[in-house]
């Protein structure tokens, strides 16, 4: 709350902060809503492109700020238009996206079990039925997720889910024991 | 006052966001109780705040840059230090600016001491509603705001569907990139085959079959014999193989017109240099020198009295080929010339045109070998296939040597000239002019009508055909051959007798009608050549007897096959009586089965009348018109 509160915070400056948090942030000032006090950050001043790390922080959380120099507009006012199909569109494909990514994980299972469970849908086509790994729509593989305990399924299939499981635990093992 | 475009409703509207507050499932860590909490002040303050919105450009911007996060991955901080990830939906715009999350998860939980355990498990992602005065910050990564109205941009990356106009329309500057030659990375280990597998030796002991059989169980039902010719392994063996590479050799080293063919073979193209890529290269067939030659042929005809030729070789199809015998002239060679190019294959074809070209040229000609050697050339154009002419090329070579090199397919030529000589002797006993009769079945017919026929003085009976020579030249080519010699054979001569073998005569000549020409016999195929006694031919011929009757009225041409063969144009029937395989000049090549396999139901049209045979078989493509007097 100290510092910046208050303060007409310029578009287009450059400044250095360092919030209640403890972070860190160096940008450009896109916007300050004095009303509901959030500043709009761009980061990535020096970066070339037209994608930046954006960060809206609340103003009252900047523990304090350094204004490192003044740098033009970084919006043109003029040429701010916004494709709400498109919008719309991207929204969709990240929930899609983000759906499918959920499938993967299973719900109640251990991090070590997704762990298996990622390291065997590298290869194999494996989704959860609550918190057994059904690999091929045939084998089962269920807690702890031995070889032991993989079921079902012709024994070829069986065998391969074995194989690749004990596989996938070993190296996991010597990644990362921990 | 920034223009925005924001006519069609934002996506935070206020209703919509106190909608989504109203239907918030619930937060599970502590910190999120006051998310619910807070919902209806958020809604009355919302609407109270409503009029009295402050338009102020910053916040303007905020909306801006706001809408631009709809979608987009994020992260929020809230006050306790958790931290929760999911897709920006929506923010309440008109009030404190909550922000709606789709999928969220809190990634780090603040609120709850750290407990590392093996039980930890992972929340679902769900929509969550993080209120004002809980958000420290929001963080969202690569969001590109001026551009936002590039329509490709809008389409970025879906990465789950996309669509070809996406894919390929990538606006946003995918530019030109430095392109690095693949270098092989250290997880790319098991690769061995990269490095040239054919630069290994031809490894005869492996059997693909087998090898999968012993890997896999598969049992395979592949049979070579299906594929191609069924190999004769025995004592032969090493020779018919010796024979075989000689061929090969031979034919490979001829030099070539063609583009592609010479390129193959490794010789430089000597004509100019100046061929791009696509005429090296396009499989786009250009105008050969052999339809160019139609036009000089004709005129160059009468250049060359020899007239010989009698049509014999007449192609069938051609059918133009209808002089009589007596006509042994420049009209007449020209006739035959035509014909045989019209029934005789592509091959021999170009072959013919080769000739053509050189009788055209007179030039270079001037050899007596030449001469000759067109001649035989001509003879030995009438036996299909080129490799059976090779194979009689090779036999004769000696004899011959080889002519000077035309420019033009000099090797068939003199290959054809060469076998011509020894074809010469042979075959011209043939009656010769055969208008029906084309290609082999010329020969063939020919060969055992010349008693029939004797139209053409008796000149070599001498029918050994192992080249089946249109014979058509029949002696009075054979005589003319002699006397031809100094001066080019008529290319017609030539001409006819290659268009034995050929379906197609570019230079066909006007047909007229024969009444004594013999039918039309289907010429044979590769295998004919390989060995076949002389009875066939006669055989052949009697069936054939009323094979071609191409524009002829058939009644009288017929009328003496008639006797002894039931009038049934059916070229398998005839095929039938003899081992080989006929080329019907029009219709396509049949394969060795077409013979073999009996064609029984062939056989009960014999009874019937000339003109209902000759219907059924129609499907021979051969016309013909069939008048019964």
């Amino acid at each position: 709350m100290e510092g910046g509160n208050g303060e007409e915070l310029a578009v287009g400056c450059v400044l250095s902060l360092r919030t209640t948090l403890g972070d860190e942030i160096e940008g450009q000032i896109i916007a300050y809503d004095r009303p509901s006090n959030i500043l709009v950050i761009q980061e990535g001043s020096s970066k070339a492109g037209p994608r930046r790390n954006i960060r809206l922080l609340k103003a009252n959380y900047i523990q304090d700020f350094t204004y490192l120099r003044k740098a033009e507009d970084p919006i043109d006012p003029n040429k701010c238009y916004i494709d709400l199909a498109g919008l719309q569109a991207r929204e969709e494909a990240s929930l899609r996206q983000a759906e499918i990514e959920a499938e993967r994980i299973g719900v109640g299972v251990t991090s070590e079990a997704q762990s298996i469970f990622d390291a065997l849908s590298k290869t194999l086509p494996v989704h959860w039925d609550k918190t057994v790994i059904v690999v091929m729509n045939e084998v089962r593989v269920s807690s702890p997720y031995l070889p032991e305990n993989v079921i079902g399924g012709t024994p070829a299939a069986n065998d391969r889910v074995k194989k690749v499981l004990d596989f996938e635990r070993k190296r996991l093992q010597v990644r990362g024991p921990g | 006052m920034q223009r925005m475009n924001l006519q069609q409703g934002r996506p935070f509207a206020n209703g919509y966001s106190s909608r989504r507050v109203d239907t918030v499932v619930g937060t599970r860590t502590e910190s999120k109780t006051q998310v619910r909490k807070s919902a209806s002040p958020n809604f009355v303050s919302t609407n109270g705040t409503r009029v009295g919105r402050p338009t102020s450009p910053s916040r303007d911007r905020l909306i801006y840059v706001l809408t631009c996060l709809v979608g987009h991955h994020v992260e929020v901080h809230v006050k306790n230090g958790s931290i929760i990830s999911g897709i920006f939906h929506a923010t309440n715009a008109d009030g404190d600016f909550e922000i709606v999350l789709k999928m969220a998860q809190v990634i780090k939980d603040g609120s709850v001491r750290e407990r590392k355990s093996d039980h930890d498990s992972i929340k679902k992602p769900q929509p969550m509603v993080i209120p004002a005065r809980e958000l420290v910050q929001v963080l969202a990564k690569d969001v590109s705001l001026s551009d936002e109205f590039t329509p490709g941009q809008s389409c970025e990356k879906r990465k789950d569907l996309m669509i070809d106009s996406v894919i390929s329309h990538s606006h946003h500057l995918e530019t030109e990139r430095e392109l690095a030659p693949w270098m092989p990375g250290e997880d790319d280990p098991e690769c061995p085959e990269l490095e040239n597998i054919f630069d290994g030796t031809f490894d005869r002991k492996w059997d693909q079959f087998e090898t999968n059989e012993a890997l896999f169980g598969v049992k395979s039902t592949f049979n070579e014999e299906l594929y191609t010719t069924k190999l004769e392994r025995g004592p032969q063996m090493r020779d018919l193989e010796k024979i075989a590479l000689k061929i090969a050799r031979e034919i490979e080293g001829e030099e070539t017109q063609d583009l592609h063919l010479a390129e193959e073979r490794g010789f430089s193209y000597h004509d100019d240099f100046n061929l791009d890529e696509e005429s090296r290269y396009s499989a786009v067939r250009r105008e050969v020198n052999g339809s160019g030659l139609r036009e000089n042929e004709n005129s160059d005809m009468e250049a060359y009295g020899s007239g010989i030729i009698a049509g014999s070789l007449g192609l069938a199809t051609s059918g133009s080929c209808s002089d009589s015998l007596s006509k042994k002239n420049g009209n007449e060679a020209q006739a035959s010339c035509n014909e045989t190019q019209a029934s005789s294959t592509s091959s021999s074809v170009v072959e013919e045109a080769c000739l053509y070209t050189l009788a055209d040229k007179g030039l270079g000609l001037s050899s007596v070998d030449v001469s000759s050697e067109l001649k035989s050339d001509c003879i030995a154009r009438s036996s299909s296939l080129e490799d059976e002419i090779r194979l009689d090329d090779n036999q004769i070579k000696d004899q011959g040597g080889k002519s000077e090199r035309m420019a033009i397919q000099d090797s068939q030529t003199s290959d054809d000239v060469n076998t011509s000589i020894k074809s010469e002797e042979v075959s011209i006993s043939a009656p010769l002019y055969d208008p029906s009769s084309s290609g082999q079945g010329n020969i063939i017919t020919e060969s055992s009508d010349s008693p029939v026929r004797g139209k053409l003085p008796a000149a070599s009976e001498s029918v050994d055909p192992p080249i089946r020579q249109g014979s058509s030249t029949s002696s009075s080519e054979y005589a003319h051959a002699e006397s031809n010699r100094p001066f080019l054979s008529p290319s017609t001569s030539c001409g006819s007798l290659s268009s034995e073998k050929s379906t197609l005569n570019p230079n066909a000549k006007e047909f007229k009608l024969n009444p004594n020409a013999k039918s039309f016999t289907p010429s044979s195929s590769v295998r004919l050549h390989a060995a076949i006694p002389d009875g066939s031919f006669y055989q052949a011929s009697n069936v054939n007897a009323v094979q071609h009757m191409h524009g002829l009225p058939m009644g009288v041409g017929v009328g003496p096959s008639f006797s002894h063969q039931p009038v049934f144009y059916n070229p398998q029937a005839a095929q039938i009586q003899s081992p080989q395989a006929y080329i019907n000049p029009n219709g396509p090549v049949y394969g060795q089965q077409m013979i073999v396999g009996q064609h029984p139901q062939f056989y009960y049209v014999q009874s019937y009348p000339p003109v209902l045979a000759l219907q059924f078989s129609n499907h021979r493509r051969i016309k013909y018109d069939l008048i019964i007097t």
